[in-house]
């Protein structure tokens, strides 16, 4: 008897379960504000949100034949989400600090790893790189770019390719980054890793 | 000589068989009483009603209504779904583009640094 009920008892905790980790948010996926009062204030905004689903569709649309249709889906085959929030202003700093700090709070280790921090004091510029790794295996990167009259968030979700992305240097105009091994490093306008 | 092969059939045991089976015959006294009273005690049948034709062509009407309803939000649903891949798209690659632009931002801030100044690196 007793066995029968821990029986009937474990599939429906197992079923629980299994909906509590689909439920779940992946790895490398950040909960962005709406930024609802700087899109009323920016000049420009972009607001993207592509899930699993619309990037799939995306993905349909892109023609093999094209090249750089074929590398963009190569670089977004492994990806789960991207997501953008990009807003541009008509006056230096016109944008709250504590709503990027918001985001940034999220952005805390062991899952989140800064690999590129880079300050400009001349072109008041910040911009930060972080990569969420899960078992060695990179399951996000987020980019928060400051700069006088423009603020960037930009959240890839799922296994990332840096090396395909560094391939796609000259197909989307995307440079040579001189990404280091680990933590980026300097001094005064370059900052070590977290 | 036709005439003689005529009598014979005739008279043949089965020919003799089915004029006496056929011959008429008036029914049994009160065999009409008795139809009638059964008639009478038996319960009414349903009667299937019939369609009208005006009942058939509004079905007809109807089912070919919904066909062609199916057909038009069927194609309704292939131009929406088609919009929104290519706006889909469109993001996907706006979104590409954003993230290019910025991880630009970095290499150029980087790389106007003083050269000492610039951690050794593996060359990426």
């Amino acid at each position: 008897m007793k066995t029968f009920s821990r029986k009937w008892l474990a599939a429906p905790l197992a079923a629980l379960l299994t909906a509590v980790a689909l439920a779940a948010p992946p790895p490398g996926l950040l909960v962005l504000p709406e930024f609802d009062a700087l899109a009323k204030k920016a000049t420009e905004s972009v607001n993207i949100s592509l899930d699993p689903a619309l990037l799939g569709l995306a993905a349909s649309f892109l023609d093999s034949n094209e090249p750089q249709d074929a590398a963009t889906r190569q670089l977004i085959a492994g990806l789960k989400g991207i997501y953008v929030r990009s807003y541009t202003f008509d006056a230096d700093f016109a944008y709250p600090a504590a709503q990027v700090d918001a985001v940034r709070a999220q952005l805390t280790a062991p899952a989140w790893q800064r690999l590129v921090q880079v300050n400009s004091s001349r072109e008041h510029t910040h911009v930060d790189i972080y990569v969420c790794a899960e078992h060695g295996v990179a399951q996000g990167l987020t980019i928060i770019a400051s700069e006088p009259r423009e603020f960037t968030i930009v959240n890839i979700v799922g296994a990332i390719d840096l090396a395909r992305l560094h391939q796609l240097e000259g197909k989307f105009g995307i440079p040579k980054l001189p990404l280091p091994e680990g933590s980026a490093g300097g001094k005064d306008d370059k900052q070590p890793g977290r | 000589m036709s005439e003689d092969m005529h009598d014979d059939l005739e008279n043949t045991p089965l020919e003799r068989r089915l004029r006496a089976a056929l011959t008429p015959a008036d029914p049994p006294p009160g065999f009409v009483a008795g139809v009638m009273a059964r008639v009478a005690a038996e319960p009414a049948a349903p009667q299937r009603a019939r369609r009208s034709p005006a009942v058939v062509s509004w079905v007809a009407f109807g089912l070919a209504a919904s066909v062609v309803l199916s057909v038009l939000l069927a194609h309704q649903w292939q131009v929406r779904r088609i919009e929104q891949g290519r706006e889909a798209r469109r993001q996907l690659l706006e979104a590409l583009r954003v993230t290019d632009e910025k991880l630009d931002l970095t290499y150029r801030v980087v790389n106007a640094q003083p050269r000492a100044a610039l951690p050794p690196h593996s060359g990426a």
